[in-house]
């Protein structure tokens, strides 16, 4: 493997099936295919926006990553040295030293952070769990991240409770907790959609200048096509477990492929009245992807559908960009 | 040609006790709207709006307390009536659809009586007959398949529920609905559908519209003029254009200059530094200044006046755009 293309991490035919109404005196029948055969590679250094509404697998496929379960199928790749490691056949000693190379980051502030630890107790929770350093550098370290994640003057923070701080500073607080154990990888879930408009700017832009600048990459999960445009290279769209489409972000804004993401991007607001955009077409909404039957997750809604539609689907390559859907076959 | 307006609010102030004190979350606003008028009220949490909406039905909760100011509804004082006349108000001539109101259904009534239940109380010269075609009008209306009319609501998906609430809403013919954040639990594609037909259903009922949103965005959709709050305080109002292209309070611009869009090209963002204002204490002055780039001396002394600048736009800066 060339060195230069190894990615930071890769997933493979990731599968979460979850039992529809399982107990122990029946079997379960019927699975919901949460996330269905999922693959996408993040390089070194670089941010991919998962995109996608409601029910369409994204945070299940961000908890999976930061293995807070096992996936029913496929492979999580983290980078190590020149190899790749797959995290899911990985024993649990060995995970261990995995755990401190991937981190999470919640979308609420007000749940994310334990009531009862002032913010150094969080922040340095995760050294003295992977048991990194003295007392003494542990509040070094705590404090310059406050400083750097824009907590300043530290000392003012250190020995507050959750309660003190704002939703804003909160959700600051999560992220020093995120980047004090220098993780390669951070899984960020829907980090700003609880805040104000105003407040979340500073966060997504503290958020990708430390990408910068500590060399981390990200999976930004979020339902809101404008924020992936603002924090991430590429954007992955997810729909009813399958990823549809996968590219450049500027490069799917502006020229979208897969009628999904065509209607999503036609459906967004734009805080300009002098642009008018043109409505979806498509009807409907989502469903659950329970026993789905084998073809595409979106042709009972497509304004494009053919026979060709009615059979298993798989991901054409189109210009650097990825695409499920048989029109580019 | 001067039109009397629909809804007139003047020097509004309300404040909630609390153990602590008193929060100021209204201060001395004031404005007008015109019949048929859409207006989108937008500012950022702790700001007030929903204090005004709530307030604008006299549901404000027990420990509200009206400092000053009218509200008038066609000439009327709201503020002065008694609650037995306030309830010929509401869902009659001022209606409601809440945020999340997809919740607001009863678990244990199908959907189609719950509309009747209001009609009961305001249409009641109606026979049953007529009542029932009437809410098989308005689920045309807002898009809902009729033989859902006696379905419960666990039945109705999110956006369903959601339409449903608005037919609720639309039931007595009010002349002003108030909307607080009616589609931040929906996903974009339903929130557009539901958009659309919100505003088709304005227009074609000549109703006027008090939508209230943190998003700029779909307030820019919606609304033909809008009134900016923070802190309690209204900062700009003017027509949607005038306020994208020529804002003039230096927290309009923020806000506007804060928030991403797939759409043009990729600018810059600006994040406003701080937080919103505690309004136990609130800043003397100017509410914005501790946050302005753009402050003088006078923005810590003096409260601003919301005065006219320019055509149909107010603001209240001392030292606008």
């Amino acid at each position: 493997m060339n060195t230069a293309t190894i990615p930071l991490v890769r997933v493979e035919g990731l599968k979460m099936y979850f039992p529809v109404s399982a107990s122990i005196m029946r079997q379960a029948k019927n699975f919901i295919h949460a996330v269905d055969d999922v693959s996408f590679d993040i390089p070194a250094g670089s941010s991919l926006a998962l995109v996608g509404e409601s029910g369409c697998g994204k945070t299940t496929t961000g908890k999976l990553l930061t293995h807070l379960f096992s996936p029913t199928a496929g492979h999580i790749y983290l980078r190590d040295g020149e190899t790749l490691v797959d995290l899911v056949t990985l024993k649990r000693k060995d995970l261990r030293r995995f755990r401190r190379r991937v981190q999470m980051i919640f979308q609420d502030p007000y749940e994310s952070l334990n009531p009862r630890l002032t913010i150094f107790d969080t922040v340095a929770e995760p050294l003295m769990v992977q048991n990194v350093g003295s007392l003494q550098e542990r509040e070094e370290r705590v404090a310059a991240l406050l400083e750097k994640v824009g907590l300043t003057p530290a000392s003012s923070f250190l020995f507050r409770y959750p309660h003190e701080l704002s939703g804003g500073q909160r959700q600051r607080v999560a992220i020093a907790r995120a980047l004090v154990i220098e993780p390669s990888f951070i899984v960020a879930d829907e980090p700003t959609s609880m805040l104000d408009v105003s407040i979340r700017t500073g966060v997504m832009k503290l958020m990708m200048e430390l990408a910068q600048d500590m060399g981390i990459s990200y999976l930004y999960i979020t339902h809101d096509l404008a924020v992936a445009r603002y924090t991430s290279q590429e954007i992955a769209v997810m729909y009813m477990g399958k990823v549809v489409e996968h590219g450049e972000t500027e490069s799917i804004l502006s020229n979208p492929l897969h009628p999904y993401t065509q209607a999503l991007i036609s459906a967004v607001p734009i805080p300009d009245p002098a642009i008018h955009r043109t409505p979806p077409t498509i009807k409907g909404g989502i469903s659950q992807p329970i026993d789905p039957l084998p073809r595409c997750r979106f042709y009972d809604r497509c304004p494009r559908q053919s026979t060709a539609c009615e059979k298993e689907h798989t991901t054409v390559q189109v210009d650097g960009r990825k695409v499920m859907c048989w029109l580019y076959n | 040609m001067l039109e009397q307006p629909l809804l007139s609010i003047r020097n509004f102030t309300l404040e909630y006790k609390t153990r602590k004190g008193y929060v100021s979350a209204v201060n001395d606003v004031s404005f007008d709207l015109l019949p048929g008028q859409a207006m989108g009220l937008v500012g950022e949490s702790g700001c007030g709006k929903t204090t005004i909406a709530m307030a604008l039905l006299r549901l404000s909760p027990d420990n509200a307390v009206v400092r000053q100011g009218q509200i008038c509804l066609d000439g009327q004082d709201l503020l002065t009536m008694s609650e037995q006349q306030m309830r010929d108000v509401r869902w009659a001539r001022i209606s409601m659809v809440f945020q999340a109101a997809m919740n607001a259904l009863d678990p244990v009534y199908r959907v189609g009586d719950q509309i009747i239940e209001a009609l009961n109380r305001h249409k009641n010269d109606l026979s049953l007959e007529q009542k029932r075609q009437w809410v098989a009008e308005l689920f045309k209306l807002v898009g809902i398949d009729t033989k859902m009319i006696a379905r419960y609501p666990h039945e109705f998906s999110g956006g369903m529920r959601q339409r449903a609430v608005i037919a609720m809403a639309l039931a007595c013919s009010p002349s002003l609905i108030i909307a607080d954040e009616p589609t931040t639990a929906l996903d974009v594609i339903v929130q557009d559908q539901i958009l659309r037909e919100l505003t088709r259903i304005q227009k074609s009922l000549n109703m006027s519209m008090i939508y209230i949103s943190h998003d700029i965005a779909v307030i820019a959709e919606v609304a033909e003029i809008i009134g900016v709050m923070y802190a309690g305080c209204l900062v700009e109002k003017a027509a949607t254009r005038t306020i994208f292209q020529s804002p003039r309070h230096r927290y309009t611009k923020a806000l506007l200059s804060a928030f991403p869009s797939i759409a043009g090209p990729r600018t810059e963002l600006v994040s406003l530094p701080g937080d919103p204002p505690d309004l136990l204490m609130p800043p003397a002055g100017c509410r914005f200044h501790p946050r302005c780039a753009h402050a003088i001396d006078r923005c810590c002394k003096e409260k601003p006046p919301f005065e006219q600048v320019g055509d149909a736009h107010w603001a209240a800066c001392w030292n606008p755009c």
